[in-house]
């Protein structure tokens, strides 16, 4: 018996080897793509001389990306519009997230689920009124008006999250800073806050991607360059008469890899915010 | 409000530092009740000036012919009614279903396959599953703008690849193609959106206390046995939550289809969300019929929503 238990570990394994790599190669075949096209010249890209393998590597494409497309805007458009919203629903969200887990007044429950079903609407339900309202607000075209728009999603998200870490922190802690002399704000600062971080760190990632990724809000509300961020820029760029596919995936490129990068760097915590419960995606 | 946590003298709260009156006002906001209001107050109005407001206006805007910056005519029901007497309409709520159905289905498999399999013990396992992840992490549209280039009539990597191999003769239309369009985009659907149920499943499965497979393989248990009454029944709550999850965004997604198709060719691809999207900001700008769209959809929505919120806010003891 316990050679058919061996034979079976030593069979599964081979499998899951076997999984990975196909997996492993499924994941990276479309990056190896989009990088090699943004690294190859137009002959290398198009027609009968296209290659698999960049044969004279160039930087080119990123360099006419800076040099004749307005990306620079957009990139800074994306930074502005990302940190804005990251801020304002961070602060919206701790003082709310702290209201429901430790404070006691009526209606709590009932404000702990519209959070949560705020958080599960689609904006793919929303963004016609919110255009209709955002015209008559004239928020359209304007990066204050993406910044407020992002908070709707933003804020149920982050204040459901922060909900549980607050609860978490042992009630003892407060009691004891309040008994030395805090009230419930400085007790929410010096002790709530510290002990969170790990949970703030999630909610951060989540808000500045989610900014940073969000199209469909962007792509409604802008009409003019000024106020596009990467990615309605980008779709832009495409459905432009130039198309042009070197330039294009460099910009996909460098897009992409800011968040990543904070991806890779707070997986950890990442993965665990994620699990807790669920996360658009 | 200026205490602070240095030993101070053990004086009755209400003498220190303020005067009598400061101490009533003080005692007054910083009261459970008030302070609770006060804390919420901004998250309140964001619900309800992004979320409910707009919610409340988009069912209204359903009865009205209504254009952007213009006020809306009541019409009745002839939004809905024309939605329904249209092929088109017919067509898309078959497409959202199967859209929908077969991309977390597909997505649900491969997920739980890539999850067994990372919770191997192997060489370098970690960075296998970094790697794996990233599709979840690259922002859709970029996702999106890559396979079209992928995807693409002339140069692009899978005809390039094909016409090497000599397995075609001409190249093949993956996104234009009537019978093929549907599945292509699924297939970016399910690279972005993979990672996402590997990530809930590998959680899960490392949740389970390995003693459990332990005694089940002392007691005989072949691995399939210890498959379907350990890991199957255990990883049943995830399944549910995120099968759910992964069922509302998915099928409100609108950035693979707009981008890789735009609802062609032929409507093949047209789901909900673009439809709706094309009626209120193409040409005509009738954003009734747009919200009108959106809203015959809510109802399936609703049921997903309302148990999804139930599920999350019992996992936070609420």
């Amino acid at each position: 018996m316990a050679l058919r238990m061996t034979t079976q570990r030593r069979a599964l394994q081979g499998l899951g080897n076997g999984v990975l790599v196909l997996m492993l190669l499924w994941t990276a075949i479309p990056f190896y793509w989009m990088i090699a096209t943004s690294l190859k010249h137009d002959k290398e890209i198009y027609g009968y001389e296209a290659t698999l393998i960049p044969q004279r590597p160039t930087l080119n494409n990123y360099a006419t990306v800076f040099r004749e497309t307005p990306y620079m805007l957009y990139l800074r458009n994306s930074v502005v519009v990302a940190v804005g919203s990251t801020v304002l629903s961070m602060i919206i969200a701790v003082l709310g997230a702290y209201a429901i887990a430790r404070l006691d007044f009526p209606g709590r429950a009932l404000l702990a689920r519209g959070l949560v079903f705020t958080y599960l609407v689609p904006t793919s339900l929303l963004f016609i009124p919110m255009f209709a309202m955002m015209s008559m607000l004239r928020l359209t075209d304007s990066l204050h008006g993406l910044i407020i728009a992002y908070l709707g999603f933003d804020v149920p998200f982050c204040t459901w999250l922060l909900m549980g870490y607050f609860k978490s922190v042992p009630v003892e802690l407060e009691e004891a800073a309040r008994v030395d002399g805090c009230n419930r704000v400085s007790a929410l600062v010096r002790v709530v806050l510290p002990m969170s971080l790990p949970a703030l760190v999630v909610v951060t990632f989540f808000s500045f991607t989610h900014a940073w990724n969000e199209f469909l809000y962007a792509h409604v509300f802008t009409s003019t360059t000024g106020a596009r961020t990467v990615t309605t820029g980008l779709v832009n760029f495409m459905s432009q008469d130039v198309f042009f596919w070197g330039p294009l995936m460099a910009s996909t490129v460098m897009s992409a890899l800011p968040p990543v990068l904070m991806f890779l760097v707070f997986q950890r915590w990442v993965v665990k915010g994620l699990t807790l419960g669920g996360v658009k995606g | 409000m200026g205490t602070s946590t240095t030993v101070s003298l053990p004086l009755p709260s209400s003498r220190r530092g303020l005067g009598w009156r400061g101490d009533k006002v003080q005692r007054f906001l910083l009261h459970d009740r008030t302070l609770g209001y006060l804390f919420l107050f901004p998250a309140l109005l964001v619900i309800v000036g992004l979320v409910a407001y707009p919610f409340a206006s988009a069912i209204v805007m359903t009865f009205q012919a209504k254009t952007a910056g213009a006020p809306g005519r009541f019409i009745g029901l002839d939004n809905y009614r024309e939605l329904f007497s249209s092929e088109q309409f017919l067509r898309t709520v078959v497409n959202t279903a199967v859209y929908t159905a077969v991309g977390v289905g597909i997505k649900f498999l491969l997920g739980l396959s890539m999850a067994l399999v990372l919770n191997q013990e192997r060489f370098c396992n970690n960075l296998f599953r970094s790697f794996l992840l990233i599709p979840w992490a690259i922002p859709t549209v970029m996702s999106a703008l890559n396979w079209r280039w992928i995807f693409d009539d002339a140069s692009g990597l899978i005809n390039n690849i094909l016409v090497r191999l000599n397995l075609i003769e001409e190249t093949i239309s993956w996104l234009s193609n009537p019978h093929l369009a549907m599945f292509s985009v699924i297939a970016v659907v399910v690279w972005q959106g993979t990672p996402f149920f590997t990530m809930s499943f590998l959680a899960g499965l490392q949740a389970i206390p390995k003693e459990l497979y332990e005694a089940a393989e002392i007691d005989g248990a072949s691995v399939l046995q210890q498959f379907s009454y350990i890991t199957l029944p255990r990883l049943h709550p995830i399944f549910i939550t995120a099968v759910m999850l992964s069922a509302i965004l998915t099928s409100a997604a609108i950035q693979f289809v707009l981008i890789l198709t735009n609802g062609g060719p032929a409507d093949r691809t047209m789901i909900f969300s673009v439809l709706s999207y094309h009626l209120a900001l193409g040409g005509a700008q009738r954003l009734g019929m747009g919200a009108a769209v959106s809203l015959i959809f809510f109802p399936i929505l609703v049921v997903f929503i309302v148990f999804l919120t139930r599920r999350m806010l019992r996992e936070k003891g609420e």
